[in-house]
């Protein structure tokens, strides 16, 4: 009897552990099932974009569309981004874009550091004001000063230069501002008052305290300011008329106007100008997700 | 800290002269543009209100601002429900949740120019992905022709801009969650709550506050909308799919109607700014909530 009694509750002990188990297992692949809905959502996309510059042409459009591209390791698999390479030009639109976003960041970091230093750190008449003025006007709408920016940059005989797509971004960069003087007011006082009685000057307390030990929120704020620079469209197809001159995505607007159905070769492109952003997105997740979650991008 | 009386004034220097040279500058002198026949190559010639006056009785206008409407009413609602959707599965502790979170902000990051391309081309009428698997696994006969349809032209395009911009507000929906108290859900667990009347008593009100900043946000977004209407379908067909910004852009550079193009800028800006007063007045409220 004893015995008989003990297997039954440890049976229906371990049921309760199995059920308890299926339930979970239940729960989490329920959740997985969703998760890999919308993840299949975010990434065809991308995905079809890649198949397509896989194909050869006759592939691209024949009925049924495959995902799996004709080409994929055959002979002339890559063709596609050969192309749009070397005789389209790509490859020196990938370094002007590479050029113009990283004098803008760079360029950035210079302003913003020195303005959020001494917004953090200084105390002067009209810094409320001035901080104030800053951050108010983030919200004046691009197509607001585009007009007048515009006629500016003819007069001074900057149109065809990479000046209008650095100059501005970098010299008006309120959310870098805000950014580094957030993090500036985290120094403690004591590394500061050490430096000043070792008889360093304001600047050599800038530049040898405050810029080393931020180099993870500079980091931050160089990848925003570059991928914010990277993607820039208005700019870049107002400014710039000389083909050797253009960035990437005046590259694709252009090539679409001339090239429309070439899908093959529209997307070589595409891929071209989305994969160094998503390439740092993958090796500086982090510092990427966490400057757009404070900052935001534009 | 101790410092010369204008270090200070030297520091701020390269960017107050930004800020004034390419902020305030220029929108002052859209202000005065706004009211002025303005056509690039001859002098700006004063018209008092004649833009304003034009605008309101322009047929265009009214339909782009319409348009405008018709984005704002798909891409808000579609933009808050799936990225808070998103959030909330992201917030779960399950192995490999990290993956899928980076995946899901992965749109956010790439050029509109780019990825617009790509859903051009699934879009395409004939040879598009999309109607074919309508026409194949939905048995939908006649498949719209989507960005050259005068109907669906805008939608398409607020779908591509709801699947690129998610990922952000999606970021501060999991922000949001995540200060949440995990004792109030095991109070309700206890009590015998089940999930769902844990969401509409616990995590909606709760979020409320953030729920309602994003909601300005997005709506500014959806106001400014530019890139994925210039990049997918220039405004075509036939006006049916130009937005605010677009048309702005249009008479600017298109047309050359610089004051013009100004008076319309003052209006989006009015309606920006309205928005960002509001979210400004709530932020203060959602500091003090989180306290």
């Amino acid at each position: 009897m004893t015995t008989n009694y003990s297997t039954s509750s440890n049976t229906t002990f371990l049921n309760k552990v199995q059920s308890m188990i299926n339930l979970r297992l239940l729960r989490s692949s329920m959740a997985y099932v969703f998760l890999i809905v919308f993840a299949f959502t975010t990434i065809f996309p991308f995905l079809w974009m890649i198949s397509t510059t896989l194909k050869s042409r006759g592939a691209i459009f024949s009925l049924p569309p495959t995902l799996i591209p004709d080409l994929l390791f055959q002979e002339g698999m890559w063709d596609a981004y050969v192309e749009v390479w070397t005789q389209h030009n790509f490859l020196r639109y990938t370094l002007n874009s590479f050029f113009v976003a990283g004098a803008a960041a760079v360029g950035q970091l210079v302003t913003a550091s020195m303005a959020g230093f001494a917004f953090a750190r200084m105390k002067f008449r009209g810094s409320g004001f001035f901080f104030a003025l800053l951050l108010s006007t983030t919200i004046i709408p691009v197509e607001v000063v585009i007009i007048p920016e515009f006629l500016l940059m003819a007069r001074l005989n900057w149109l065809d230069t990479y000046l209008p797509l650095i100059v501005p971004s970098f010299l008006a960069a309120s959310f870098g501002t805000f950014m580094l003087r957030e993090f500036f007011a985290t120094v403690p006082e004591a590394l500061v008052e050490a430096a000043v009685l070792d008889g360093a000057t304001t600047f050599q307390i800038y530049k040898d305290i405050f810029l080393p030990i931020s180099i993870p929120a500079m980091t931050t704020l160089f990848l925003i300011a570059f991928i914010n620079n990277w993607n820039e469209l208005l700019r870049p197809v107002l400014y710039i008329s000389t083909p050797e001159l253009r960035t990437v995505t005046i590259g694709i607007t252009t090539f679409q106007n001339e090239f429309g159905a070439q899908w093959n070769l529209l997307l070589a492109a595409a891929v071209i100008s989305v994969l160094p952003l998503i390439i740092i997105y993958i090796f500086a997740q982090r510092y990427v997700v966490e400057g757009i979650a404070t900052t935001g991008l534009k | 800290m101790r410092h010369g009386k204008i270090t200070p004034y030297l520091f701020i220097l390269p960017t107050i002269i930004g800020v004034f040279v390419f902020r305030l500058g220029p929108t002052a002198v859209a202000a005065y543009a706004s009211f002025t026949r303005w056509n690039v190559r001859t002098p700006p010639e004063f018209l008092a209100l004649g833009n304003y006056i034009e605008l309101i009785n322009n047929e265009t206008f009214w339909l782009v601002f319409r348009n405008t409407l018709l984005f704002t009413a798909i891409f808000v609602p579609g933009v808050m429900i799936i990225s808070l959707l998103m959030a909330m599965m992201v917030n779960q502790k399950l192995p490999g949740i990290a993956f899928f979170r980076g995946l899901y902000f992965l749109p956010y990051i790439t050029a509109m120019v780019a990825v617009a391309m790509v859903w051009r081309w699934i879009f395409a009428t004939r040879f598009g992905v999309l109607n074919y698997v309508l026409t194949n696994f939905f048995m939908v006969a006649d498949p719209p022709a989507w960005l050259a349809d005068k109907t669906w032209a805008l939608p398409s395009l607020a779908i591509v801009a709801i699947w690129k911009q998610v990922g952000f507000q999606m970021l501060i929906f999991l922000a949001g969650l995540q200060g949440i108290p995990a004792t109030l859900y095991e109070a309700a667990a206890i009590d015998g709550a089940s999930k769902t009347k844990q969401f509409f008593n616990i995590t909606l009100p709760l979020l409320s506050p953030i729920t309602f900043f994003i909601f300005i946000i997005t709506v500014i977004d959806a106001f400014k909308t530019f890139e994925v209407t210039f990049a997918m379908t220039g405004g075509g067909p036939n006006n049916a799919s130009t937005t605010l910004a677009f048309y702005i852009y249009q008479n600017a550079f298109t047309f050359g109607r610089m004051g013009y193009a100004s008076a319309l800028a003052m209006f989006l800006m009015l309606i920006v700014g309205a928005a960002t007063f509001i979210s400004f007045r709530l932020k203060d409220r959602l500091v003090d909530y989180a306290l």
